[in-house]
């Protein structure tokens, strides 16, 4: 599924303004990563820093930050959580967003609170994809992947 | 073993970047907002001020059209990303008058105008002071 171009995945979870993909992990741990939306509006990233495994992050307050060379802003957090890991390819290698936005999470996080309440404040499945081609349309945003 | 500058430590820190550049130095309007979002990403209470001919800057029609570089991206989406990362946006009302600007010339990311003792109290309560 795209919309101008930029990929939806149904499964995933997203925040309002489609700048976070979330995915349930093993552990009742939940992946972070950039949407289509985002990687596209940031444009070739060079940048990626966590917050420290281990530190208590409350909603609102980001998991990482994420530089281009003309974009610079957060990834948010909608739930309180603790930073669990983070992607070292990512890291090492923040083009990889990029490439393969869906591949490449940037933080996994435990839910301070059970999994469905975290996940309650997210939009999936189709009342996400209705979201997130109204996103793609207001702003005018298409798809700038760079290749695989 | 991954480089330990990739990982955030920075305790919350209150932040006030004085923007005194106008377009007379467009080359000198980007920056302050990339930063400024970066700070706000990072935790940081990050206040924008702006005084002098930075406040041309918030007059509906000019952030629009200026860009820091020939074909770059124009000032109002770098204004538009510190908002976005949590950035306040504080106009100096004195310098008003002098760049013949009235309230209703002001674009809406403005958060408030404010007065020059308003700019000294950010300054003076803030952890760190900017001026670009």
């Amino acid at each position: 599924m795209e919309c101008n171009g930029c990929e939806f995945r149904p499964e995933l979870y997203y925040d309002a303004e489609f700048q976070i993909w979330v995915r349930i992990e093993e552990r009742g741990e939940l992946a972070v990563g950039m949407t289509d939306i985002s990687q596209s509006i940031a444009g070739k990233i060079l940048h990626v820093r966590v917050r420290r495994p281990g530190t208590l992050r409350p909603a609102g307050k980001p998991v990482a930050t994420v530089e281009s060379g003309k974009w610079a802003g957060p990834v948010p957090n909608l739930f309180d959580c603790t930073i669990a890991a983070a992607n070292r390819e990512v890291l090492e290698d923040p083009s990889l967003l990029n490439r393969q936005p869906y591949e490449s999470w940037i933080a996994r996080v435990q839910p301070a609170q059970p999994l469905e309440q975290a996940l309650s404040v997210l939009l999936t499945g189709d009342a996400a994809w209705a979201g997130y081609q109204a996103r793609c349309r207001r702003d005018g945003i298409a798809c700038k992947r760079l290749p695989a | 073993m991954t480089d330990d500058r990739h990982y955030l430590d920075h305790e919350e820190k209150s932040v006030v970047i004085v923007m005194t550049s106008g377009p007379s130095q467009r080359h000198r309007c980007a920056t302050p907002f990339y930063m400024a979002a970066i700070m706000a990403s990072m935790d940081a209470d990050v206040k924008l001020f702006f005084t002098m001919e930075g406040v041309k800057l918030c007059q509906k029609g000019v952030p629009e059209q200026l860009t820091a570089l020939d074909g770059g991206k124009t000032i109002i989406e770098f204004m538009r990303d510190a908002k976005a990362a949590g950035v306040k946006f504080y106009m100096c009302r004195p310098a008003m008058p002098g760049y013949e600007m009235e309230v209703d010339d002001v674009i809406a990311e403005v958060d408030e105008l404010s007065s020059g003792g308003e700019l000294a109290d950010l300054i003076l309560s803030s952890d760190k002071v900017l001026f670009f």
